[in-house]
């Protein structure tokens, strides 16, 4: 089932096309990758799923609403209510906690409950880092904090900014756990990278160039891919979100 | 913020202070007005000055509460012979003149004693005379003002001094009033370079002093009156004394008394150039206890002195007030003046505090867009961002009102000490005009900080920096 179908977006700067004529088709509950060289216009098109900008030109349609063409008060209310954002940068309020972080997310939402943000916390393993400061975590736990901060809402779609891009290979991989631990849980992912490996884990890769999609990449191993990463989260003695 | 918040606590100790001063200057400048002059002037009708039972009858007019003080004053002109100069000799009364006119500012005292004058300092320059400096001071009676007849007797009701040379070189001085028959009614005997017992007992033995009442001068001693036990030489002067002043003083010839200068007089008008005495000495050189006008100074507004001016006039006879118009105008203008000077501060100083206001938040604005576009990006509306940027400044201005009003206060009691010497009440309705204020400018300087926050992209979160 469709969760959202871009249909000839283009976006327009003066004599630049960042986008330009992009046809792209997501399902609920696929997990996608978006490659393409610097400039390629990936974060434009993040942007604009993300209800941040609105195409030149163009459909966008998220669960059957064309967000294109809704005020900017009603795309604040989808993102609020339909996605979590997680960027390359973190972007954490430096004089916050761990946890008061993730409460900003349920404060615009609904209603900011500690519990329930301590158990998000815990789900990415910083159940006890809770109460620091971005200062003093790591920019992998940081980055987790983000990861958490984001699924809080339980958002139909998660879109993912260079995720990796700051964090080492072992945090990387700990990223990665937790989005194939969301995709088996139900929750769409759309994840831009530079890295082939953190391409590889999804089903599903588009390619950019020059604000075109240059070719689409299916994933043949995905399943078996999965059920690895599954069965060595079990081993690992990790937990696996209930969907 | 920080700074935020100082401005606005400035702006609104400012603000407090002035205000409170603003509501207290009105009572103070009342007084302080009063102290650049009387504000009416009581005149006797006739040549002759008003006598001191007119000018009482004319204060009753004006309630006690409201009079601050009422100096009378008699002028004539007296010449220092041994200077060759001539002066205008002012008597008063001195404990009025501090009330009338407190800006009199004296190097030495006032005159307490008999035959002590205050000098203008213009006279003391020019002649070079000094506190504690003896003056000589003679009265020459005009044509017209000739008070005696050809029998050398003295016009009933007048007023006589003498001295003569006592024990061991000393003066004693003695002034009588005449009844309507020219017999002495009363008599004050100043023998203070006396021996002291003399010197007291001069001033308080009714039965030495009593003998005189109702004798016609001139009078010989152990006849008309007996010595003083023990004192004859000083009751040879008394008798002496008496006789001098109504032969020096009949048929108008001219009164010579010897002064003491107790304290240079300052003030930086005309009156620099007087010489001023007690009524009692005044009577005593110029032998009358008229008075030619009264300078008073009674505390109330405008319509009131018109009134108490319009009362005076009719209800007493030979006498007439008017206002000192200087004075009571100038004091209607200046508080306006002072009012719209406030109005003004008061509104340079917000405007001020809104620019300082304004312009940090903009800063904490732009310090913190990324978390505000961080916020938007979480699903921060526009509404909530407001929300929580107004509800910032207000608190801002709720700290800084209170810390205005309580400021502001301290402010205005040491304004008011200093300026016009006295302290004030504390108003309970500035803390909350203060905190209203201050929250009101802390929005109003929010409103563009707020706009530009509002219109901050949630998308700069997805640029990399
Ligand atoms: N607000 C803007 N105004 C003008 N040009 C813009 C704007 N935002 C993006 N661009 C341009 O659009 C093009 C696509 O930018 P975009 O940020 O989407 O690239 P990207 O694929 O995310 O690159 P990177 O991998 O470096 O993040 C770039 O050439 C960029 O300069
Ligand atoms: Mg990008």
């Amino acid at each position: 089932m469709s969760l959202l179908e871009l249909k000839n977006v283009s976006k327009i700067y003066g004599d630049l096309k960042a986008l330009d004529s992009v046809n792209v088709h997501v399902d609920k509950g696929e997990w996608v990758a978006i490659m393409g060289p610097s400039g390629s216009g990936k974060s434009t098109m993040m942007n604009i799923i993300g209800c941040m900008d609105r195409p030149t030109y163009g459909e966008v349609l998220l669960d059957g609403v064309d967000i294109a063409k809704e005020s900017s008060k009603k795309l604040t209310d989808i993102r609020r209510d339909k996605i979590g954002l997680i960027f390359q940068q973190f972007h954490m309020v430096n004089y916050l906690t761990a946890v008061e972080n993730v409460m900003v997310s349920q404060y615009y939402h609904s209603m900011p409950d500690e519990q329930e943000a301590l158990e998000a916390l815990g789900r990415v393993g910083l159940r006890e880092r809770a109460h620091h400061l971005p200062s003093q975590l790591s920019g992998g736990e940081q980055q987790r904090v983000c990861v958490a901060r984001a699924l809080i809402n339980h958002p139909e779609l998660i879109l993912a900014d260079e995720p990796t891009g700051n964090l080492d290979e072992a945090n990387e991989n700990i990223v990665l756990d937790l989005f194939a631990q969301l995709h088996a849980e139900g929750t769409t992912l759309i994840v831009v990278t530079h890295d082939p490996e953190v391409a590889d884990a999804a089903q599903r890769t588009i390619v950019l160039e020059h604000g075109k999609v240059a070719r689409e990449v299916i994933n043949e191993h995905f399943d078996e891919q999965q059920k690895e990463w599954l069965a060595r989260l079990k081993t690992e003695n990790k937990r696996v979100m209930p969907v | 913020m920080l700074i935020a918040l100082l401005s606005i606590g400035i702006g609104a100790t400012i603000l407090a202070g002035l205000v409170t001063i603003y509501v207290d200057v009105p009572r103070q400048m009342g007084a302080q007005f009063r102290s650049f002059g009387a504000n009416m002037l009581i005149l006797s009708d006739g040549e002759k000055g008003m006598s001191k039972a007119q000018l009482d009858k004319a204060l009753e007019n004006i309630p006690a509460g409201q009079l601050v003080g009422a100096a009378p004053y008699r002028y004539v002109r007296v010449d220092m012979t041994t200077r060759q100069q001539s002066f205008t000799a002012a008597g008063t009364d001195f404990d009025q003149i501090t009330k009338t006119s407190p800006y009199f500012s004296i190097e030495g005292r006032y005159p307490e004693n008999p035959r002590e004058v205050l000098v203008g300092k213009e006279i003391a320059e020019t002649i070079g005379i000094r506190e504690g400096s003896g003056m000589e001071l003679t009265w020459q009676p005009a044509a017209g003002e000739t008070a005696g007849d050809p029998s050398g007797d003295r016009q009933p009701g007048a007023i006589l001094s003498g001295s003569a040379e006592g024990w061991s070189g000393g003066t004693v001085y003695v002034t009588v009033k005449l009844d309507d028959s020219s017999r002495i009614a009363s008599l004050t005997i100043d023998a203070g370079t006396q021996t002291p017992e003399i010197g007291g007992l001069t001033q308080t033995d009714d039965s030495f002093n009593s003998q005189f009442v109702g004798k016609s001068l001139p009078l010989t001693l152990g006849e008309d009156v007996d010595a003083l036990s023990g004192a004859t030489i000083t009751s040879t002067a008394v008798v002496e004394a008496l006789n001098t002043a109504r032969n020096t003083q009949s048929a108008g010839t001219a009164m010579t008394i010897k002064y003491t200068v107790t304290g240079i007089l300052a003030t930086g008008g005309e009156e620099e150039s007087y010489v001023f005495m007690s009524l009692e000495d005044m009577a005593g050189l110029t032998g009358s206890d008229a008075v030619d006008v009264a300078e008073l100074s009674v505390s109330a507004s405008a319509e009131e002195l018109e009134t108490y001016a319009e009362q005076i006039t009719e209800n007493t006879d030979g006498v007439r007030a008017r206002l000192v118009k200087r004075v009571t105008r100038s004091e209607t203008a200046v508080l306006g003046k002072l009012q719209s000077l406030v109005f003004l501060v008061t509104a340079v100083v917000l405007i001020l505090t809104m620019i300082c206001v304004s312009t940090t938040m903009m800063a904490v604005v732009s310090e913190r867009r990324r978390e505000i576009g961080l916020r938007k990006a979480l699903g921060a509306s526009d509404g909530s961002i407001r929300t929580e940027f107004l509800g910032e400044g207000m608190f801002l201005g709720l700290l800084g009102g209170v810390l205005g009003a309580v400021l502001g206060f301290a402010f205005a009691q040491v304004v008011s000490v200093n300026v016009f010497g006295s302290s004030i009440t504390f108003q309970p309705l500035l803390l909350p005009t203060a905190v209203i204020v201050s929250m009101g400018v802390a929005a109003l300087s929010c409103l563009q900080p707020i706009k530009r926050a509002v219109a901050i992209d949630p998308a700069i979160v997805l640029k990399d920096e």
